[in-house]
């Protein structure tokens, strides 16, 4: 060979020794952060209120004459860092916690001889070609039964396509509504869509109105520009329509805006009745408080799409400013159930907050999984975990209030899947910001109010005006 | 048809959004002008002086501008920290490895920001400054005229530092020639120790305004970071006067593009903006050189 | 330059690339095609293709283009559309891509260094290009917020396969190409006028160089290559809409290309290819202990290797072998290809 080439292989191979010398430092201290961090979270559960038989159960039951199945692993790939890093964290947190509270209280997959869950955690990132890497990472190197993920659409899209080649059963938590729509074979949503959020908060609208005597007239629909806004935007536009409410503007924003004024001024000088706002989280700090310190009066905001104005992390951020703003959520933190109290109890011990939108979705996916896999080891006791079979005995749930875990976690109380995945049931819920006692919580007002609450409609400071 | 009022009171909001922007983008021309460093992690700065002005915010109960006057002097501290550490020892380099290493430096800030206080954002949630005052249709928050009066008092503060002190006429011997300015006995290590400092305190005095109406969040810095950039370029680098009024353009376009266009193109509007700018007037407005 | 002059010229370097490429290509068999560890090298080869193309404008003519994604994005969507829309093959798709963002650098290009900008400026109009086309393709009469998807159909008609052993040596193929069309500019009299360029712009104006036109061709032929790749990063990235229009990564290509060392092939490329595996390497092993801790130590390490060896991974190399030969007294010559 060459000089000029050896000495650009060889420029390589330093490059490449440093490099790796870098890596396996990062490597060494990374793994005994692993290490030492791993084996806590099952630790901490023994310490939670609920009183359960001991979780210290570490061995398998040896009862099985079938395929000995041991662990069933489940992948979950979620945006960790970047922008979107506020929901894959609390999701990861409630996988955490469900899948600790399958393995340890209920003795993991009691029909597949009590197998347990393995839950092994990725971070997307924010660019569809890192979901596609963690995608990739989590099928070929550990070859999860099931995988749970991304969120957001583009980075759902990028894992699906990975999943559906491998024949992986794939549960979106992404709710943009096109995701079921790609003939993908092997996908699987609880959640309700995106449109859904925004149909539910003009239904909600609608609704109070009626039981109040109160005509509304004009709205103005304000969403994040990202697809998911412009869904949950679409959904409300298309319900205010259908309803003879005239939609005085549909306005669009990115969600990373800094200042909000120029649009608030728009509302002001457009005086509708009602804003249906479909923030993403930092904005809806911004519109609330830019709102309240405007002193615009409007009838009511209601806030669409699982995130924003009524998450506890808002409240704390905006204080009274986002007092008797609705939000949609796919979960209900306080439906009136067993497992719904318990899980959010156990969550709010451990993590300190509710879980909202994102925790909550986890939530009821992993326990509809845990139902799932009970009935494959009844449904196909040879090869309980073939993709196809799983197919087969997820499409055949029907799990409610009654018969279940997820039933009792999931709004509507019942979800049954389609054949392109989607939940046949699907339904949110809206919870309020008021003042109990005299602090600031979230509390549920629709489709049922939670005991002891009335919906605040319409706002108290609003004037109508002739 | 555009209301007209409204269009008055958008451009009005631009105009004190203009002046913050100015105030942080100050701190950028500074430290490009006289050291010739590229920075890409300013952004980043202004997000963790938010926090840090959250957190004192939070821990005192006053309203985050209050606490301006402890994180203006702690940034100033903190800038000359990084300076010795990482600014330092890429003096003169190639401005892309100038502008790896800030960028490394805006990754190592965002993440320290994400496993600190995680991703929601955070925000002071009794602010005392969170009301308006309105005239003739006009409607103006308090927190932002505010705001933008300390600015403008900042701006001068520091035009006249550079112009009438004894320090100022280091400062601009130094951005002038480098070479010739230790001769004169300017101590241009010391020189730009203290630039640094004043860059980094001034967007701590951004932020802590900021965040009187305004949240953050780990990656707050990205939507001032580019924008802080295209102000010092379309200013020159005319000084304090150039930042002011490239500032106030950049503030009063957005505004104009969120009412006339859509919010979600506003920024095309400020960038198309910058590159018929820089078409016509390649060194920026009030270039010097 | 006449082509037969070329090879004899640079007849070592090809050789060396195609070996290199061959060698590379071979690794498919080595790790029994494991999908996980051919979307890494896929990935690592495609942002090598871009940082090596980088080097032309960055490397050779010394501009700081910070907007990669611009082009990528643009050339990508172009054929995507043109797949999507009339079901042309990407085969032709990627050539118009190429050719549109050819003539989208050539509209920008021409003025900007008809008007002098240079240095920070050059890089702060190309970083707000990307920004500016983000926001213009996000309009709802262009693509609007929705995600796009290429037809589920795979094959070679769509260059879209199920697995990724296909798409990485056409990579890889990509890859010697455009390491190739790097020789030619830079053993010709392009390349020399651009070096003289970079060294002292003035100086070269006053040898008569027509500084704007080889900038300008430079930067063309950058922008074409890239937008030429843009539908294969699509492919890897599932879906295109205005996040495609990607700032971070632009300046991620830009960074690679400075760590490689300025003007250096060898060095583009084994910095695109050894970051871009760190990268994965970290967020794979430990992205999913403490959120973001795998950024943090990204970020130390550009900080780190930005401040001990300004000159990039050349000049570690520059200095390792200085510090050998002058052991023993013999200096070898010669820059970088």
């Amino acid at each position: 060979m060459t000089r000029k080439f050896r000495k650009a292989l060889s420029k390589a191979a330093t490059v490449s020794i440093i490099v790796i010398i870098i890596i396996a430092v990062a490597a060494g201290i990374a793994y005994y952060y692993y290490q030492s961090a791993a084996p806590a979270p099952t630790a901490t559960t023994t310490t939670s209120t609920i009183s359960s038989p001991s979780p210290t159960q570490t061995t398998t039951s040896t009862a099985a004459t079938k395929p000995k199945i041991s662990v069933i692993k489940i992948g979950l790939i979620e945006p960790l860092t970047g922008s979107h890093a506020v929901f894959g964290q609390e999701a990861k947190e409630a996988a955490e916690l469900a899948v600790d509270v399958i393995n340890n209280e209920l003795g993991g997959i009691k029909s597949l001889g009590g197998a347990k869950l393995q839950l092994i955690v990725q971070d997307s990132g924010e660019s569809p070609d890192n979901a596609r890497l963690a995608a990739e990472k989590l099928i070929s190197q550990y070859h999860p039964n099931i995988v749970i993920g991304a969120y957001i659409s583009r980075l759902t899209a990028a894992v699906a396509e990975v999943t559906e080649r491998s024949h992986t059963i794939l549960f979106m938590d992404g709710l943009v509504d096109d995701l079921t729509q790609h003939g993908w074979k092997y996908v699987f949503r609880a959640a309700p869509k995106a449109s859904a959020h925004g149909k539910s908060a003009v239904d909600f609208i609608i609704d109070m109105a009626k039981k109040k005597g109160i005509k509304v007239k004009t709205a103005i629909v304000l969403n994040e520009d990202s697809v998911f806004g412009t869904y949950v935007g679409n959904g409300a536009t298309l319900e205010l329509v259908k309803n003879g409410i005239k939609v005085l503007d549909h306005i669009t924003y990115p969600y990373d805006i800094s200042d909000v004024s120029s649009i608030i001024n728009k509302i002001k000088s457009e005086k509708p009745d009602v804003v249906i706002s479909v923030p993403y989280f930092h904005d809806a700090v911004l519109i609330a408080k830019a709102i309240k310190s405007q002193g615009i009066h409007l009838m009511f905001i209601a806030g669409a799409g699982g995130c924003g104005y009524t998450d506890p992390d808002s409240i704390k951020a905006a204080g009274d400013a986002v007092l008797y703003y609705t939000q949609t959520y796919s979960f209900n933190p306080f439906r009136p159930t067993k497992w719904d109290q318990k899980l959010v109890s156990m969550f709010k011990e451990k993590y300190g907050k509710i879980p909202t939108e994102a925790g909550g979705i986890i939530l009821y996916t992993m326990f509809t999984i845990y139902a799932g896999l009970e009935k494959a080891g009844q449904m196909y006791p040879n090869d309980p975990l073939n993709p196809d079979n799983l197919r087969n005995v997820f499409l055949s749930l029907d799990l409610t209030d009654n018969n279940s875990i997820a039933g009792q976690l999931y709004p509507t109380g019942h979800i049954k899947f389609l054949p392109n995945g989607d939940n046949e049931y699907a339904g949110t819920a809206i919870l309020q910001v008021q003042r109990i006692n005299g602090t600031l919580q979230p509390v549920l007002v629709w489709p049922e109010p939670q005991p002891g609450v009335q919906p605040v409609f319409p706002r108290p400071d609003w004037t109508p005006s002739g | 048809m555009m209301d007209p009022i409204l269009v008055t009171n958008n451009v009005l909001d631009g105009l004190l959004m203009g002046l913050l922007y100015s105030l942080v983008a100050l701190g950028l021309a500074l430290i490009f002008g006289v050291m010739d460093i590229i920075n890409f992690a300013h952004g980043d700065f202004v997000m963790i002086g938010a926090y840090t002005a959250w957190l004192l915010a939070m821990a005192f109960w006053v309203d985050p501008s209050v606490t301006a006057i402890i994180t203006v002097p702690l940034f100033f501290i903190i800038g000359i920290g990084i300076y010795k550490l990482v600014i330092e020892p890429v003096l003169g380099a190639e401005p892309l490895i100038q502008i790896a290493v800030t960028v490394g430096l805006g990754y190592v800030f965002q993440n320290i920001a994400l496993a600190l206080w995680h991703a929601e954002p955070k925000s002071f949630p009794a602010p005392w400054l969170n009301f308006s005052i309105s005239a003739g249709g006009i409607t103006l928050s308090v927190a932002k005229l505010i705001a933008g009066g300390i600015s403008i008092i900042s701006l001068y503060l520091i035009h006249y530092m550079l112009t009438k002190t004894k320090f100022g006429l280091a400062v601009r011997a130094t951005s002038a020639n480098r070479e010739v300015a230790p001769l004169m006995g300017i101590n241009v290590k010391k020189v730009y120790a203290i630039t640094f400092g004043i860059g980094t305190a001034l967007t701590a005095l951004g932020a802590a305004l900021y965040m009187s109406w305004g949240q953050t969040n780990p990656y707050l810095g990205q939507s001032f970071s580019l924008l802080s950039w295209v102000i010092v370029a379309m200013g020159g680098l005319g000084g304090v006067i150039g930042v002011l009024y490239s500032g106030l353009i950049v503030g009063v376009l957005e505004a104009l593009g969120s009412t006339f266009i859509t919010p979600s193109a506003r920024l095309a509007v400020v960038y198309l903006a910058f590159f018929l700018l820089l078409w016509f007037r390649p060194r920026g407005l009030f270039a010097r050189r | 330059m006449a082509l037969s002059e070329w090879v004899r010229e640079s007849r070592k370097y090809i050789l060396g690339t195609i070996i290199l490429v061959l060698v590379l290509a071979f690794i498919p068999f080595i790790i029994g095609f494991d999908q996980y560890l051919l979307l890494i090298l896929s990935t690592a080869a495609i942002f090598a293709v871009f940082v090596v193309a980088w080097n032309i404008i960055g490397g050779y003519a010394g501009q700081l283009d910070l907007g990669a994604f611009a082009y990528i994005a643009l050339g990508g969507i172009v054929a995507a559309q043109l797949l999507v829309v009339y079901n042309i093959t990407p085969w032709i798709g990627m050539f118009v891509g190429a050719g549109v963002s050819a003539v989208l650098a050539a509209a920008i290009g021409y003025p900007t260094f008809r008007f002098g900008i240079k240095e920070v400026w050059y890089a702060l109009l190309t970083a707000a290009l990307v920004v500016i086309l983000n926001n213009i393709f996000h309009l709802p009469e262009v693509l609007g917020s929705l995600d796009h998807y290429l037809p589920p159909a795979n094959g070679w008609y769509y260059l879209k396969f199920p697995v990724y052993e296909n798409i990485y040596w056409f990579i890889l193929a990509m890859l010697a190409i455009v390491v190739f069309i790097n020789l030619w500019v830079s053993k010709s009299k392009v390349g020399y006028y651009l070096r003289a360029i970079r060294e002292d712009e003035l100086a070269a104006e006053a040898l008569g160089i027509d500084v704007r036109k080889y900038k300008l061709e430079a930067l063309v032929l950058y922008a074409a290559i890239l937008g030429f790749m843009g539908y294969v990063y699509i492919v890897i990235a599932g879906t295109y809409s205005y996040h495609t229009f990607d700032s971070p990564h632009s300046i991620a290509i830009a960074i690679m290309g400075i760590i490689g060392g300025l003007g250096s092939i060898a060095g583009a490329l084994t910095s695109a290819i050894t970051l871009k595996v760190v990268e994965e390497y970290l967020r794979a092993s430990i992205g999913a202990t403490i959120p973001g801790i795998h950024l943090l130590i990204y970020g130390l390490l550009l900080i780190i290797i930005g401040i001990f060896k300004p000159d990039g991974l050349a000049g570690i190399y520059e200095s390792l072998k200085k510090r050998r030969t002058s052991g023993r007294k013999k200096i070898s010559g010669g820059g970088n290809p």
